[in-house]
């Protein structure tokens, strides 16, 4: 049978395309082990050293290089997307709890939030620089920048959360408001802990998207730069190795996020499982 | 009234009166929120194409002048056409470079497990700054790149090629090895849920591989192909980034404009740019939307 040649044909080519997805991702992360000042972005590596990293770390000497705004850009960016991840899951999750119910409008408020994920980024950044420059309102990363992530990220928190209300029982708030529970006592002792797992991705898909996003930010942000703005003006200059050191520092960051997540996400498993166990004993 | 009555009542009156007024209480926030910073920036991005600029200013004259400027211009017909051009190439090659990879994983691998293993391995790069990842390809292109050296040291070229960088195939490799994932994930889904008792049937009755791929496997997939091709597209139209870091400015699309045009205060003849863009994307999207009801197929 062909599938006895085809699959392993098949393996071959998708360990090829997994290259392809990572190849410049490993040349990144060999090249900023690159040797400092004088070293630049490309092969051969002319010595090993640890130097880019020191560089952006600002523990390396002066030098032509001039050092990447790392430090306030890092703190806007994850101010930001903090900003981001709570209001867009508190919406995302409001709107969908208002979903699990027939309204007028239903639709059309489906398609309007999904709109904001839809729409490409350098045009939803266009539209608000110019509400912003038309109406005399200051563009700022918290103010109007901050409005902008909103409008991407919470399309993912509501399509989430939508998903989780979907397989959600609804016989135990049932039960919770029949026992004369209030409907908000309710739903912060017997809705949020079943549904934290949701909440949780909903969390983790609006702070990593907020914290990679740059179109949107670059004309609705003004002066101040976060951290993609940050890396995208040093597409105009000489790149140098400090950029891709920076790139695997800012993967690690990533990494260590998920793992927060993947933890948090663990523990609370865990403890729905324990306390069904325990109802169960009970 | 004793408790429990009083609770029976509130449940039983929950959906009819104070159920709808606290749904609307609910939902009125997103939709305030998505109105006021995206229907009416996108609807400011209309208007402000019809007012007249002067150098630094724009005034709410309403004129065509913008309008007459984009479509006499050679430049801006230029970038309309290239950005045509490498979303369409993209589009092709996200698909054939996806659809192998996509059927592996959707299709051959029968163990759960290694599934979602490669989807993860595929999914783990978007974890790196979407910036960062184009400008990696740099190191891979360039004359001195890594493409380059290994191909020289394997000896199949001599002289170093230059077309690999700063041309339009750079832009159309980084694009594609950025947006191919969003080709795989929808075609192995639909790919996952073929019934294989059909393939075996198709065997039994004595159909080859490639008869099967072709009226089987293709149709059935198609769904997930619209959608894969639907992302691809938004993204790559209003993409400005790839082509700014990896073309040399020698590649200027719809989105290069506007970023040039936003960074001169040229806020009128931005705002015309940006119109086209949303139009040529609700013609690609209402198109793509007409190969298959993706409302019945999902």
């Amino acid at each position: 049978m062909e599938s006895r040649i085809l699959k392993p044909i098949l393996a071959v080519y998708v360990a090829l395309f997994l290259l392809f997805l990572y190849g410049p991702f490993i040349v990144l992360g060999i090249l900023s082990f690159q040797q400092g000042p004088e070293g630049g972005p490309q092969f051969p590596i002319i010595e090993w050293s640890v130097f880019w990293y020191k560089h952006i770390l600002g523990l390396a000497p002066p030098s032509r290089v001039s050092p990447l705004p790392i430090g306030i850009s890092l703190f806007r960016s994850v101010t930001l997307a903090g900003m981001t991840m709570v209001t867009s899951t508190v919406l995302g999750v409001m709107s969908a709890q208002a979903f699990r119910r027939n309204f007028r409008g239903k639709t059309a408020a489906f398609y309007l939030i999904v709109l904001g994920m839809i729409v490409p980024g350098i045009l939803v950044g266009l539209g608000s620089a110019l509400v912003a420059t038309t109406t005399g309102i200051e563009r700022h990363w918290w103010s109007t920048a901050f409005a902008t992530h909103v409008v991407y990220t919470l399309p993912f928190a509501f399509l989430v959360m939508l998903a989780i209300f979907n397989r959600f029982d609804a016989s135990v708030e049932e039960a919770s408001w029949s026992l004369g529970v209030s409907p908000i006592t309710t739903f912060r002792k017997v809705t949020f802990p079943l549904i934290f797992p949701g909440v949780l991705s909903a969390m983790l898909f609006a702070f990593t998207l907020s914290y990679d996003e740059f179109a949107r930010t670059l004309f609705s942000s003004g002066r101040e730069q976060t951290l993609p703005l940050a890396i995208y003006a040093t597409f105009t200059v000489e790149i140098h190795p400090n950029v891709f050191a920076f790139g695997v520092l800012t993967t690690l960051f990533s990494f260590a996020l998920l793992t927060v997540y993947a933890i948090l996400m663990s523990l609370s498993i865990r403890r729905a499982k324990r306390a069904a166990i325990q109802e169960a004993i009970e | 009234m004793t408790p429990s009555q009083a609770a029976v009542e509130k449940v039983t009156n929950e959906p009819s009166q104070n159920g709808s007024a606290s749904t609307y209480v609910l939902i009125a926030p997103a939709v305030v929120w998505m109105t006021l910073f995206l229907v009416v920036p996108m609807a400011m991005i209309i208007y402000v194409s019809f007012w007249t600029q002067t150098t630094f200013k724009i005034e709410p004259t309403l004129t065509l002048d913008s309008w007459q400027t984009f479509f006499a211009s050679d430049t801006y017909i230029n970038s309309l056409w290239t950005t045509v051009r490498i979303w369409l190439i993209v589009l092709v090659t996200t698909f054939i470079i996806g659809y192998p990879t996509a059927l592996f994983v959707g299709l051959f691998v029968k163990n759960k497990t290694l599934q979602t293993a490669l989807l993860v391995l595929c999914v783990i790069p978007f974890w790196t700054s979407f910036l960062i990842r184009v400008l990696a390809w740099r190191p891979m292109l360039g004359k001195e790149g890594a493409i380059n050296i290994i191909l020289q040291k394997a000896g199949i070229i001599h002289q170093p090629i230059e077309a690999l960088l700063f041309t339009d195939l750079s832009v159309v490799i980084g694009m594609t090895q950025i947006y191919v994932v969003f080709m795989v994930g929808p075609i192995a889904f639909m790919l996952g849920r073929i019934d294989p008792n059909i393939i075996e049937a198709a065997r039994d009755l004595g159909a080859d591989f490639w008869r099967i791929l072709r009226k089987i496997i293709l149709p059935l997939s198609l769904p997930g192909v619209v959608v894969g091709a639907i992302f691809v597209s938004v993204m790559v139209l209003g993409e400005f980034a790839t082509s700014a870091a990896l073309s040399g400015r020698k590649v200027n699309l719809l989105g290069n404009i506007i970023v040039t045009e936003v960074g001169s205060l040229k806020w009128a003849l931005a705002s015309v740019v940006g119109v086209i863009l949303t139009v040529i994307m609700g013609l690609v999207i209402a198109g793509l939307l007409r190969v298959v009801d993706l409302k019945k197929e999902l």
